[in-house]
């Protein structure tokens, strides 16, 4: 799958767990990351890492604050991957933590209230919302405007919902986890991501009303 | 199921999140309820708008990203390399001293007992006090008084040891055994398993693996063990317990394992197994895996 934006993007990962090359089983090169192999630690950064920045820029639509997430997230697991015991998978392992850190961003968020959809980075100024890819509006000033619209509706019924909410349908809509690895990974059950996703689902069908 | 209910459930049976009967149920109200057939058509629509929604993830960023990540790593390195490195100077410092270090840090640690003694306050003074380093406790057996106000205290000491030797060292042998079961550490169970299953041929490892197949209560060391006893897939003890977790385990990953591993074992009792599972298994994958397992073996699907 090739996703085709503004610039040039980047093919999506496979699904989770199949990510690791086949040769080699995933536990053996964690326990390899364990024993300070460099290699082995670069091996399970790139079979996970444009899942964790693309959860971060889906969610937080900013390419500074998707970096430090990215950033932060790895480290995290750099300093505590000799207390990871196999408890759970490593996936769920890392998406726990990618998730409070996308979490903790979006409540400070949350608590400033005073988002535009234009922000600062070190590039210069950008919009949010042209992080979003169009739907080829080229050509035809209608559809275009049609777009920006509809653009603008998504962004707002994301907007919309609860930290929690928006996260739970990220990372079931985006990332394509089942609901249980959801409630693993945020270390709640099943039934809370089941009745957060729903929730979800209905706020933003009632904000996209219009365009059904 | 009424359509109120349906339509709850129409977002959850998009995203394939009802179980199997749910999905049914609601498949047949979809049939047969045109209004709830157009709410579906509206979710699905409202998902494909969603698709839009997705932020494009640039190389550019991805890459700097991964540059940005190697510098901090970089540092990270640099400064546990810099603990290990003063570590290992101190350990070699105190393993193999200069020699003036000897006179000179007897006459500093005689100089230290002294006015050591001088300074601490009385009361941190304690009878019976040895100069010997304080063993690690393990467990406290018995604390009992005696006359004179004297407490005696029975304990166990832990040191831990080291032993180096190949796996043919019974010794070692013995000690992976025991790791494999300890009920501490599920990575310490994992690590020996990992290194027992190129021991399979050895009955004593095979049956530790079929213990931590039945009982260990962590999955990913009742995977392991599926791994390690994939070459005795075909001798009846195993295949007993590989039937067991198939109808019992609750992890749904380790049940795929064991359905993989008995779709290659044409034996009645493994048709009979995949039969009754077929009654409460819930997940699709599975389901599907064994009916086509059953297929194969040219066996019915229910039991009369």
């Amino acid at each position: 799958m090739t996703k085709q934006g503004a610039t040039l993007a980047i093919e999506g990962g496979a699904s989770l767990g199949a990510r690791i090359d086949a040769s080699m089983d995933e536990a053996a090169i964690i326990r390899a990351a364990q024993s300070g192999d460099a290699e082995a630690f670069e091996r399970l950064v790139r079979s996970y890492d444009q899942q964790v920045l693309r959860l971060a820029m889906n969610l937080l639509r900013n390419p500074d604050d998707a970096r430090d997430v990215y950033q932060e997230t790895f480290l995290r697991v750099y300093r505590n991957l000799s207390s990871f015991r196999f408890d759970c998978s490593f996936s769920t392992w890392l998406y726990r933590i990618a998730a409070n850190l996308c979490l903790d961003q979006l409540r400070k968020r949350r608590v400033r209230r005073t988002e535009s959809s234009v922000v600062e980075t070190e590039e210069g100024s950008v919009d949010r919302l042209e992080t979003v890819p169009e739907a080829r509006p080229q050509g035809d000033p209608q559809r275009a405007a049609l777009n920006r619209e509809l653009r603008t509706s998504i962004e707002a019924a994301l907007n919309s919902l609860t930290p929690r909410e928006r996260l739970v349908f990220e990372l079931r809509h985006f990332q394509g986890m089942r609901l249980r690895e959801i409630g693993e990974a945020l270390g709640s059950s099943e039934e809370a991501a089941k009745n957060c996703l729903f929730r979800a689902t209905q706020k933003m069908r009632q904000a996209l009303g219009e365009f059904l | 199921m009424n359509c109120e209910k349906v339509r709850e459930l129409i977002p959850l049976y998009l995203y394939g999140e009802l179980a199997f009967d749910e999905e049914e149920r609601l498949e047949e109200h979809l049939s047969a309820c045109p209004a709830c057939a157009s709410e579906r058509a509206r979710c699905e629509k409202l998902t494909a708008l969603l698709a839009q929604g997705e932020a494009v993830l640039s190389a550019e960023l991805l890459s700097r990203c991964r540059r940005d990540l190697a510098t901090a790593l970089e540092k990270e390195r640099r400064g546990r390399g810099l603990a290990a490195r003063w570590r290992a100077l101190w350990s070699k410092w105190l393993s193999a001293p200069p020699a003036w270090f000897r006179p000179v840090g007897a006459v500093a640690l005689v100089a230290l007992g002294f006015f050591g003694a001088r300074l601490l306050p009385e009361d941190l003074a304690w009878p019976g006090r040895s100069a010997q380093a304080q063993p690690v406790v393990g467990r406290v057996r018995l604390i009992d008084t005696a006359p004179g106000g004297i407490v005696r205290v029975q304990y166990e000491e832990v040191r831990p040891r080291e032993l180096r030797g190949s796996f043919e060292d019974e010794r070692i042998r013995r000690l992976l055994l025991a790791a494999a079961m300890d009920p501490t550490d599920p990575g310490l169970r994992v690590e020996s398993i990992d290194l027992l299953k190129d021991r399979t041929a050895d009955a004593e490892v095979r049956r530790a693996l079929i213990d931590a197949l039945r009982s260990d209560d962590n999955p990913a060391v009742r995977l392991k063990a599926i791994e390690a006893l994939r070459p005795y897939a075909h001798e009846p003890e195993t295949r007993k317990a590989l039937a067991q977790v198939l109808l019992a385990d609750t992890h749904a990953g380790v049940r795929i394992a064991a359905v993989e591993l008995l779709a290659n074992v044409k034996e009645p009792d493994v048709a009979g197994a995949f039969q009754q599972l077929l009654h409460r298994e819930e997940d699709q994958y599975i389901r599907q895996r064994t009916l086509k397992a059953l297929d194969e073996m040219k066996a019915s699907y229910g039991t009369f």
